[in-house]
């Protein structure tokens, strides 16, 4: 247990001290922007469809919970407005980054784990070139990119979603449904969606680079990097999201005053 | 110093409590074959890491070409890199480039050749290490051997004075690994570079070393010449000479 917890703190400066080196590096010696746009069109195309069913079902799921409780208060108007703001703001932006977190994450980390195994972040630097450069800065703005680019893909898709099931479950019209989004999605709760969004691809984007470049001992190492890329994408999303729940709960106060 | 080209002295490293070379110290001279043997784990692979600056010693200190290089910085070493060239256990080439754009990578980051000039290199090396018709090929699309092959190429292509070989012929069968064989001691006749040489296989260094160093435990417990090391008394190297002789 104590083992563990020294692990986790270890961890927690370990991808802060990467950070800080890829930071510096991009800074110091960017990659190209091709290079960059390569990554982030690779990651795109393989997670756009699975990530744009995620977000309407999720927005499916949210209209029928809220049709079940909403309508025990005859207030079924306000369903739209309810389902759309509690999607966009919370369920939508976590469960579409813990489904990329088991894509891209898993993807990305299996990738770089075998590329340590095999000796061949070794052999970029043994030819004169910087690895962090050469492999990392580029997948880690094209997965940032990306993943903000697909969140907010899964969360418009999300609004069709929940529009659809309003009509064909809850049978209300289009009208209906639509009236109240506007009084009740402020522009802040876009925001605040869109600003998790971007949180989320960040703490993606940081473990899954970390712990794949930093894989040891053969296959079982890069097996071990790939789980823990996903065990520590999902708490660190969860509680970036508690985080930024907050901050978005201060700026919103700041604004109604 | 003396006319050594590599020299380790008195090197130490550890990872955590285990200590895995415990003060190393020897040269190699100029254009010499120098093998390194020793059983898996006992640290081979840090030792060369060590001096191509992948991992740092704790004390000791470590001359490469009249340099002392153990302390320097992650940018000084570039030059080191290019003396050094290390070809690694595994191909380790990279997968989404072809075989010529894997042989030209360190040619590219090392010089500032025209095309030309870079396709011309690319054509010799992989000449060298007899391969033709593989250079659009990707990596997976050749044999193991070939892979191996294609990364000597690489690694020989940012003309090193000294080369480093880890487990050339690890995982290779008896036919690729003669071939592997002559292929170092040519190309270091060529291109007079001084190569070390990692192995586990007496075999070969019988064949083909100018000198051979025995490690075990963290410690060099033997070495000499082959002639020198095949009246050795020493437990490990009589071990290593029998493999040797009921292989061959
Ligand atoms: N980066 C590292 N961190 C911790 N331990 C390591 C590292 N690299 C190697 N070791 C340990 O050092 C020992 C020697 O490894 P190595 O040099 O690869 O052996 P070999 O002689 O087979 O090449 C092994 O026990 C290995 O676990
Ligand atoms: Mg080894």
């Amino acid at each position: 247990m104590l083992n563990k917890m020294v692990g986790i703190i270890d961890d927690i400066g370990g991808v802060t001290l990467f950070m800080k080196e890829v930071f510096r590096t991009g800074i110091k010696t960017p990659c190209t922007f091709s290079e960059i746009m390569d990554q982030t069109w690779k990651v795109t195309i393989q997670s756009l469809s699975t990530t744009a069913m995620a977000g309407f079902f999720v927005g499916a799921i949210m209209t029928v919970q809220f049709t079940l409780q909403v309508s025990q208060f005859g207030a079924l108007g306000y369903l739209g407005g309810l389902a759309t703001s509690g999607t966009i703001r919370e369920v939508g932006p976590l469960l579409i980054a813990f489904m990329l977190s088991g894509k891209v994450g898993a993807f990305t980390s299996a990738e770089l784990g075998t590329m340590r195994v095999t000796e061949q972040i070794d052999a970029i630097k043994c030819l004169g070139a910087n690895p962090i450069q050469e492999i990392i800065l580029p997948r880690f703005v094209g997965i940032i990119l990306s993943s903000f680019f697909l969140l907010t893909i899964g969360l418009f898709m999300s609004i069709w979603g929940g529009l659809l099931m309003g009509i064909v479950f809850s049978g209300i019209s289009i009208e209906e449904y639509v009236r109240h989004i506007p009084n009740i999605v402020s522009p802040v709760s876009i925001v605040t969606g869109l600003f998790k969004c971007f949180v989320f691809a960040f703490v993606l984007a940081s473990i899954c680079t970390y712990k794949g470049y930093n894989a040891t001992g053969g296959a079982k190492g890069v097996g071990k990097a790939v789980v823990d890329t996903a065990v520590f994408t999902m708490i660190g999303i969860v509680i970036a999201d508690w985080v930024t729940s907050a901050i978005g709960e201060s700026v919103m106060e700041l604004f109604l005053k | 110093m003396s006319d050594a080209q590599v020299q380790f002295i008195n090197v130490i490293k550890s990872f955590g409590d285990r200590t895995i070379l415990k003060g190393i110290s020897f040269e190699a001279k100029q254009g010499e074959i120098l093998f390194i043997l020793g059983t898996s784990g006992t640290g081979k692979s840090v030792l060369l890491k060590n001096l191509v600056g992948l991992l740092r010693p704790d004390t000791g200190e470590i001359w490469v070409d009249g340099e002392e290089v153990s302390q320097i910085s992650e940018e000084k070493y570039f030059d080191i890199r290019k003396k050094c060239g290390m070809v690694f256990q595994h191909p380790a080439l990279f997968d989404s480039l072809t075989v010529f754009e894997n042989v030209a990578f360190g040619v590219r980051k090392h010089y500032d050749y025209p095309e030309e000039k870079i396709k011309e290199i690319v054509k010799k090396c992989l000449k060298l290490v007899h391969l033709d018709d593989v250079e659009e090929k990707l990596p997976q699309d050749i044999s193991y051997g070939m892979q191996k092959r294609v990364s000597l190429a690489r690694t020989v292509a940012i003309s090193p004075k000294i080369l480093l070989f880890d487990e050339p012929t690890t995982g290779l069968d008896p036919v690729t690994t003669n071939a592997v064989n002559q292929l170092i001691l040519d190309l270091s006749k060529t291109l007079k570079t001084t190569s070390l040489v990692v192995s586990h296989d007496m075999h070969c260094a019988l064949a083909i070393a100018d000198r051979i160093i025995v490690l075990d435990k963290g410690n060099i417990v033997d070495q000499g010449t082959p002639a020198e090391l095949k009246a050795s008394k020493h437990p490990l190297v009589k071990e290593f000479l029998m493999e040797a002789t009921t292989h061959a």
